[in-house]
């Protein structure tokens, strides 16, 4: 019998495989993905239950150490002020995410040349916009055209509702003379390409039963799957193989059984995201390749970065009904964004504004902290503090440092015996100063707001939803492992496309870009198919 | 009874009836508000469905209730009288900020997620999906001001 061998094998069917898979299948190329975790099923997501609001731990936590479905494996980050949320599944981190889904900026793309810090990428933000724009068409994107903190563009639904507490939020933002726009978000506000819309459920980071979020396994799976593409759950890869040439053949993988198979191709995208890739790579050691995969500069596991994330929360005497809506999506201020010669750190940040706690979580949380007392006030208090309460989220700008990193860990491992990553990560003088200066901006935001009660928690630990810069692009081999359309220097037919391939965070979240990206690369692959290995 | 599947009780009858009273003192009836107090609601029920991790939590704390019951007021906490229950209970708070705590949040997250109670605040009993909730949208000639500031990014 004649050896499989695919045209392109794809490993992961999270964010950005979806996207590059999508694109690659008008060539009619073989296509095939691989994913460690199976299909989600949205009958069984907490919100289909009354109780939804406990059923959210084990299951459903952003936490692989957490959760321990099979899918996951561990990581060890003992060593790192963030720790890592993720989902291993048909949709990746997706399944879990807010779909807030701000793109980076122009000045993103060059911050070396504009502040002198980090580098310059390959692209820039120009190059993207039309992936942007055909990303937001096949996800489902709402949002209001207009936004001048961001080059022109328009989504294709309607903004989601900013509800009372955006009203609020904005009067106060506009007392401030700050800047503060509905978020785009990845969630449809009209039935869309056969989906329904979003009914304002709530807990959108359990997983939307509605389907009315733009998780993959929705948006771009069975279109994917009409289109040819193939997918395989359940097959989690141990390695990349390579030949004597450099080029890599395949990809040896697990099936459910934990039975071995060796996956032969003739072109291997990595789309495990910023942890997953830099893992697999390092796993992927051969006498070629001593250092791991793809990694003669080095730098494959370095310069990892998350955005450092802070909350202060706000409690308002009006019912606000904040419980109620897309919880991670509702508008944004960038006021503080760019960078400021008169602060005392350079780049800067987003003030995510995102909804309130459900009626259990508020009781806990005020009750613990002494707010809402045990007895008859007991009442009283809880109505005090229910669905009046607005959260400013502080998303930070990380800047790269080779000292934050992705390594494999020297003991821990997963179900199959594959090494597991381990992540060495601190946060810089920079970000400090950056997340006080954020933390004063957003108790000023709710003080002039009208809140009665702030309650400043800056940097929280369990934030890192963002996983970036472990595979960096660029135009040097020495300083960078993918080239500008996500090429590995190093093995000319091994493509990668999740966040690994940032070269810089911006100060929004990721997704949006990262599938950009990978529409981007994919394109550039068809256009240049003819001597793509060159 | 709160909306859950009852099962066996975890607890003894003497232990049973300390939690009660001190549910009672936790969250307390309302009548003008239609609130009812938390001990008539089946908390071992649903700690068995919902957070059967935090039994063993819940029977230690009460064990240790039930102790300094016995050496303060020489008896159960649920067979004191209220006042005495009262009493000891703020005495224990205050000298232990932990005390109760595993049957603190247990109680609240089962009283607001209660039938009842979710009624009485004016909210649907129901799973959010699939009939979900109205969000307005707000007016947003709000954003004319931000409009009229013009472009703050940078090229
Ligand atoms: C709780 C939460 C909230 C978030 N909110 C937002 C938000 O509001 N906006 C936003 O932009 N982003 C958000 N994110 C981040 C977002 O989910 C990620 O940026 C995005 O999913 C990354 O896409 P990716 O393609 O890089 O990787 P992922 O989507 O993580 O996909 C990687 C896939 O690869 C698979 N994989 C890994 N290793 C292997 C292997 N060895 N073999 C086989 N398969 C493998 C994994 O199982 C996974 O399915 C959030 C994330 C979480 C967890
Ligand atoms: S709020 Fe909307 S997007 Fe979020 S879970 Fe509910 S229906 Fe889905």
């Amino acid at each position: 019998m004649a050896e499989d061998i695919v045209d392109v094998l794809i490993i992961g069917a999270g964010a950005s495989s979806a996207a590059a898979a999508w694109s690659l299948s008008d060539t009619k190329m073989r296509i095939l993905c691989l994913e460690q975790g199976d299909w989600m099923n949205p009958a069984g997501y907490p919100s289909t239950n009354k109780h939804w609001q406990v059923m959210l731990n084990p299951d459903y936590n952003q936490s692989p150490n957490v959760r321990r479905n099979e899918a996951d494996y561990p990581i060890n980050e003992d060593e790192s002020a963030i720790s890592v949320a993720n989902f291993n599944g048909v949709g990746g981190g997706t399944i879990l995410y807010s779909g807030h889904f701000p793109r980076l900026k122009p000045s993103d793309f060059k911050t070396q040349t504009l502040d002198g810090v980090g580098d310059d990428w390959p692209v820039d933000y120009y190059a993207l916009e039309p992936f942007f724009a055909q990303n937001d068409r096949n996800m489902g994107v709402s949002g209001l055209a207009g936004d001048p903190a961001i080059p022109y563009h328009e989504p294709p639904l309607p903004p989601v509702p900013i509800g009372r507490m955006g009203e609020v939020m904005g009067k106060g933002l506009n007392k401030l003379g700050w800047h503060w726009w509905p978020s785009d978000s990845a969630i449809i506000t009209e039935d869309y390409e056969g989906r329904e819309k979003c009914i304002n459920l709530g807990p959108c980071n359990y997983g939307c039963a509605q389907g009315a979020k733009s998780s993959v396994d929705i948006a771009y799976w069975p279109m994917n799957q009409r289109l040819g593409v193939e997918l395989k759950t359940r097959c989690r890869v141990r390695e990349i193989t390579v030949d004597e040439n450099d080029m890599a053949t395949g990809a040896i993988y697990f099936d459910e059984d934990g039975v071995e198979h060796h996956q032969r191709a003739e072109v291997v995208i990595m789309a495990c995201n910023g942890v997953g890739t830099p893992r697999l790579l390092l796993n992927s050691k051969s006498a070629r390749f001593p250092d791991g995969l793809a990694n003669r500069s080095g730098l494959v596991g370095k310069n990892l970065m998350f955005h450092p994330w802070g909350f202060v929360q706000g409690i308002f005497e009006d019912r606000l009904e904040s419980h109620l809506g897309p919880m991670g999506t509702c508008m944004l201020s960038q006021e503080f964004y760019e960078t400021d010669p008169n602060r005392d750190f350079v780049r800067g940040y987003t003030l995510q504004i995102t909804r309130g706690q459900s009626a259990a979580a508020t009781a806990v949380n005020h009750t613990l902290r002494g707010n809402i007392p045990w007895g008859a006030d007991h009442h009283a208090g809880f109505e005090k503090y229910a669905g009046g309460s607005v959260n400013m989220n502080i998303c930070c700008e990380d800047l790269p440092e080779e000292c934050n990193t992705v390594t494999l860990d020297p003991n821990l491992t997963d179900s199959d015996g594959i090494p597991a990553p381990k992540i060495t990560y601190r946060l810089s003088e920079n970000s400090e100063r950056m997340m006080q200066h954020g933390v004063n901006k957003a108790t000023e935001a709710l003080q002039a707001a009208g809140a009665f009660q702030i309650d400043a928690h800056g940097h929280t630990r369990g934030t890192g939803w963002h996983l970036l810069g472990t595979a960096r692009m660029g135009n040097d081999p020495e300083k960078s492992v993918v080239n500008s359309w996500g090429r590995s220097h190093d093995v000319k037919n091994l493509f990668i496309i999740d966040g690994s391939i940032f070269v810089t965070a911006g100060a929004v979240n990721p997704t949006t870009t990262i599938q950009a990206l990978a529409l981007y690369i994919a394109e550039t692959m068809k256009k240049n198919l003819a001597n793509l290995f060159d | 009874m709160a909306d859950v599947i009852a099962t066996d009780s975890f607890l003894t009858e003497e232990q049973s009836l300390s939690l009660r009273a001190l549910l009672d003192l936790i969250i307390p009836a309302d009548a003008d508000r239609g609130m009812p107090s938390a001990a008539e609601l089946d908390l071992v029920g649903y700690v068995s469905e919902f957070a059967s991790n935090q039994i063993a939590g819940i029977k230690t704390e009460l064990e240790s209730l039930d102790q300094a019951a016995q050496r303060e007021k020489g008896a159960l906490f649920g067979e004191l009288e209220k006042n005495d229950q009262q009493t000891l209970c703020d005495h224990l708070r205050e000298t232990d900020p932990r005390f109760a705590i595993a049957i603190a949040v247990q109680t609240l997250n089962c009283y607001y997620q209660d039938d009842r109670v979710v009624i009485a605040l004016g909210w649907k009993a129901r799973p959010p999906f699939p009939e979900g909730n109205e969000v307005p949208q707000a007016d947003l000639s709000l954003l004319d001001p931000v409009r009229e500031r013009g472009r703050i990014y940078r090229e």
